[in-house]
Parts: structure tokens; sequence; C-alpha cells
């Protein structure tokens, strides 16, 4: 008899082990960088405050609530293909899908004004450490995407089902890591001063 | 929050979705109404942090799991919110 994992308590987190390694090294990763855009704000408070001012905070709201809907989102896809739902499974990934297409639209109006305003990453540290903490960032949304779009693929394709679906809780782990790094993200680089 | 979701009819992961939305939407007014200063700062790290923590027990699914796995997106969230939170306060001095 299979336990349910839903019911019981794991000793390992939903999805592939793996990925969860891989989760890990990401957050490490960008646990440095706001630590370091942290302590180099200590030495620049002054050209960090004025710099912040001129970010788009509508826009990274926007973002930030995109990013929180699509998160809501998979955790529906994931509840659906556990009662061996996969025709809601995929409904639910297409509309985190749109979510995220959301965020990387409006990420990507930001860059073209800033980069119509001449913003680039030698203007100043400030604009060093946001564009490369927000494209680093903008890179692991297209990640994300990509996975979700394969995993709704499959299991459109039948690949998935109540007993087997650690697919889906991989790739949904995945997916709220990247939600998780821009709930940090969007204070500290947007708001914060 | 399993209580207050019952409560409300409504599922868990719904409640924690309403409660991330209110977070977000009071950090940005934060921003948007031109408070600053360290306590400002500080409130909005925490709220942020409080927001991951929901993220990572709820929509991970890492509340119902046992032992170190459990613990890993506070660890996460711990570590660089108190250096962020020191590095502001450093920065008032």
């Amino acid at each position: 008899m299979t336990a349910d994992r839903s019911v019981l308590p794991s000793n390992y987190p939903p999805g592939d082990l793996a990925i969860w390694i891989f989760i890990l090294a990401e957050l490490a990763v960008f646990a440095i960088f706001f630590a370091a855009y942290a302590f180099t704000r200590l030495q620049h408070v002054a050209l960090f405050n004025e710099h912040q001012l001129t970010l788009d905070r509508e826009a990274a709201l926007i973002n930030t609530l995109a990013l929180i809907t699509s998160s809501y989102f998979v955790v529906r896809a994931v509840s659906a293909i556990k009662v061996g739902d996969r025709r809601r499974c995929v409904h639910w990934l297409l509309a985190a899908l749109s979510m995220g297409l959301l965020f990387l639209i409006v990420k990507s109006v930001e860059y073209v004004q800033h980069y119509s305003e001449g913003i680039n990453l030698s203007s100043n540290i400030f604009y060093m450490f946001y564009l490369s903490l927000t494209f680093f960032h903008f890179m692991h949304v297209i990640m994300g995407m990509v996975i979700l779009a394969a995993i709704a693929v499959m299991a459109a394709r039948g690949r998935y089902s109540r007993q087997e679906h650690t697919g889906v809780e991989s790739g949904a782990s995945y997916w709220h890591m990247v939600d998780l790094v821009w709930l940090i993200l969007f204070p500290l680089v947007y708001v914060m001063r | 929050m399993k209580q207050l979701s019952e409560t409300l009819g409504i599922r868990p992961c719904t409640l924690v979705y309403l409660v991330l939305i209110a977070l977000s939407l009071t950090a940005f007014l934060v921003g948007r109404l031109g408070f600053s200063g360290l306590g400002v700062s500080l409130l909005v790290l925490f709220l942020a942090l409080i927001k991951g923590q929901l993220v990572g027990s709820y929509f991970m699914g890492l509340g119902s799991v046992r032992g170190l796995w459990r613990w890993l997106v506070f660890i996460w969230l711990f570590i660089p919110g108190i250096l962020i939170g020191m590095a502001f306060t450093l920065s008032y001095q």
C-alpha cells in the first residue's frame, strides 16, 4: 500500500530530489547577490537612494502580483493532477504560463525604457546591481516557463497521473523558487531605502 | 492558517494567496507614499520574509515535510534577511 504524501508527513520535499539540490544552489547564489547589494549600498547610500527613485514601482508591483498569481495557479495544477484531473492540471499550467509571460512583457518594457534613457550596466553601481540582479532573475523566469510548458505538454499527453506526478511537483517547486526570489528582490531593490 | 481557511470556506492555498497579495500591496504602498527610514525598511523586509515563508510552507509544500528540508526556506530567508537588516541598520549610523 502506498502512503498518500499529501496526508502523511514525508522526509523529502515534493518532486525529484535532484531539483531541490538545484534549487538550493540557485537560492545560495541569489542570497550572495542580495547580501552584496545590501553591503555595497552601505558605501553609496545617497547614490542608491537617488537612483532607486527612477525605477518603475508600479511595474514592479504588477510583476509581483503576476508571479504570486502564477505560483498559486501552479499549486492548483499540482492539486488537480493529485486527483487525476489531467485536463484541469493543463489549464492551470497554461494560466500560470500566461502570468509568466505578463512578467516578461512588463520587465522587457522596463528594460527598453532604461535603454532609451541611456541607462546600462556601466551607468553607476546601483544600475549595475539593479540590471544584473533583475536580468539574472528574468533568465530564471524564462527557464521556469520552459519547464512549465514542457510539463503542460507531457500532462496533456497523459504522462502524469494521480499515482505518478513527480515531474509536475518538480517543475512546480522550481517555479515557486523563482517567485520566492522575486519576493525578496522586489522590496530590496524597489522599496527599501 | 488551515483553521482560518475552513472558517472562511476557502482552500488554505487560496487564503495564503490572498495574504501574499495583501502584503505585497502593503509593501508597494509604503514605497509609493514615500515612507523611508530604518524602521520602515526593516518592516518591509520583515513582510517580505513572512511572504517567503508562506510560499515555502504552503506553495512549495515544505510545511508538511519532516527534518532539515522543512527548514530550507526558513534558513535561506533568515541568513540574507539578517545580512540585509544589518547592512541597512549600519547605513543609518
